[in-house]
């Protein structure tokens, strides 16, 4: 098979191709400079993420059954095990729940938890890399989502809403690289501020450098009216800690919520805590 | 361009973008994996750089727009991308060794992308992140480009869509 107009070899960009490519990396700083600066792109960011967010949900139905097979394929022969571990910790979550229930310090603060959420489910990832952290959920704006409401798994937290359309919203996650969560040892009740670190979890940096994280220690966000995110809410397991040569303790937390297996979700109903970025 | 490679081109990004979101992103998200990176080398490795920068820029525009990051930055990234796949495209070379350079070049440019997000200090990536996911991005855009390059050759070899090449 033989194709005469294309070229056997093009080592070499044309003078016309060298001028396209100019143009188009000058636009695409342009676009760049303005995004990263301001806010003039809004319109356009929220025009395609909604016209994608229409097209995820036609898409998400087709496409639901393959991806939950795809996702079940590096736990095949794993979920026996899975279910009696859940079994076995859920039977101790509910000792330690009786245990909570008397006192009266936690009883105060999950009555501030806000108890209506709307259930919701993951559509798609970002569109672009394997690790935009944001997800698109089948809620928006018609259902009471609005911007900076706190997204959970019904464990764990999940993130809080970045952006929303009138049927779909983004969620950036909590796991996001670089993003920030206030959080309080339900042990000690010293607050930390812990960063995302993807599928590693979260690392953890207690406010007061005297503070002592254990391995074990249950972290939960808050403090309350002051945190981007619900209080309350549980982020995760101490893994590990370390200290560091000036005296900082650094602590690495297994999240509670997976952002791996992220399926089912509810957006917490409250005002939110804090106005998206972008 | 004739309107049918428009066309195709249009469908090719809007189908890939939508797969990647909601299939490729989310079966594995500890690694970087990019249906649309593999697909802008897979057709500058065979139609050449200036196919290459159109499709590579069109579809970064649109990721960039449909995602929390700054838009831009996938657009750059990928105009590269179809830039240097399209200076080594070479019409006789097998769909396999195609495969494997549409891969590692795919790879490369989420790497630097994922920089690209450090550099302008915007969410979603750490130079950390983009050294350790290096291997099993490659290892998961191989298995995309196995798929991917031999049906866009065959795609852009069909009569309906042969057209001119840019040299």
């Amino acid at each position: 098979m033989t194709f005469p107009r294309r070229p056997e070899r093009a080592r070499r960009l044309t003078r016309r191709q060298r001028l396209a490519a100019t143009a188009l990396v000058a636009v695409a700083l342009l676009f760049l400079t303005i995004d990263v600066t301001g806010s003039g792109l809004r319109g356009a960011h929220g025009g395609v993420r909604g016209a994608l967010g229409a097209l995820y949900r036609g898409t998400d139905g087709l496409i639901s059954p393959v991806r939950r097979f795809v996702q079940g394929v590096p736990d095949a022969g794993a979920n026996r095990d899975t279910i009696d571990r859940l079994r076995s910790e859920n039977a101790q979550l509910r000792a330690r729940l009786a245990q909570y229930a008397a006192d009266a310090s936690a009883s105060e603060a999950l009555s501030r938890l806000p108890t209506t959420s709307v259930p919701a489910r993951v559509m798609a990832l970002g569109p672009g890399l394997g690790f935009d952290w944001t997800v698109t959920l089948d809620v928006g704006s018609h259902n009471g989502v609005q911007n900076g409401q706190t997204v959970t798994d019904g464990v764990g937290l999940v993130g809080r809403v970045l952006h929303t359309n009138a049927i779909s919203c983004t969620v950036l996650l909590a796991a996001d690289p670089g993003s920030g969560v206030g959080a309080r040892d339900t042990r000690t009740g010293e607050l930390a501020l812990a960063t995302g670190q993807g599928t590693s979890g979260f690392r953890v940096s207690p406010l007061d450098p005297a503070a002592q994280l254990s391995v074990g220690d249950q972290l939960v966000t808050g403090p309350a009216g002051e945190s981007t995110y619900v209080a309350g809410l549980a982020l995760g397991t101490v893994t590990s800690v370390h200290t560091s040569a000036d005296g900082m303790t650094v602590a690495q937390v297994r999240p509670a919520a997976s952002p791996t297996t992220l399926d089912l979700v509810g957006v917490i109903m409250t005002e939110p805590g804090a106005e998206a970025s972008r | 361009m004739t309107p049918a490679r428009l066309g195709a081109a249009a469908t090719a990004i809007l189908v890939a973008l939508l797969l990647q979101a909601t299939l490729v992103a989310p079966a594995m998200l500890s690694a970087q994996l990019s249906l649309p990176a593999v697909l802008v080398a897979a057709v500058a490795l065979e139609l050449g750089p200036g196919a290459g920068m159109s499709l590579g820029f069109a579809t970064g525009l649109v990721a960039d727009l449909g995602s929390a990051h700054a838009a831009g930055l996938l657009a750059l990234c990928w105009l590269g991308l179809g830039i240097g796949c399209g200076l080594l495209a070479e019409p006789h070379r097998h769909a396999a060794a195609q495969a494997l350079l549409a891969a590692v070049a795919a790879t490369v440019a989420g790497a630097l992308a994922t920089l690209g997000l450090t550099v302008v200090d915007e969410p979603g990536g750490t130079a950390l992140g983009a050294v350790q996911s290096l291997l099993p991005s490659l290892a998961g855009n191989l298995v995309i480009a196995a798929l991917v390059v031999p049906l866009t050759r065959r795609l852009l070899r069909a009569d309906v869509l042969r057209g001119s090449g840019d040299g």
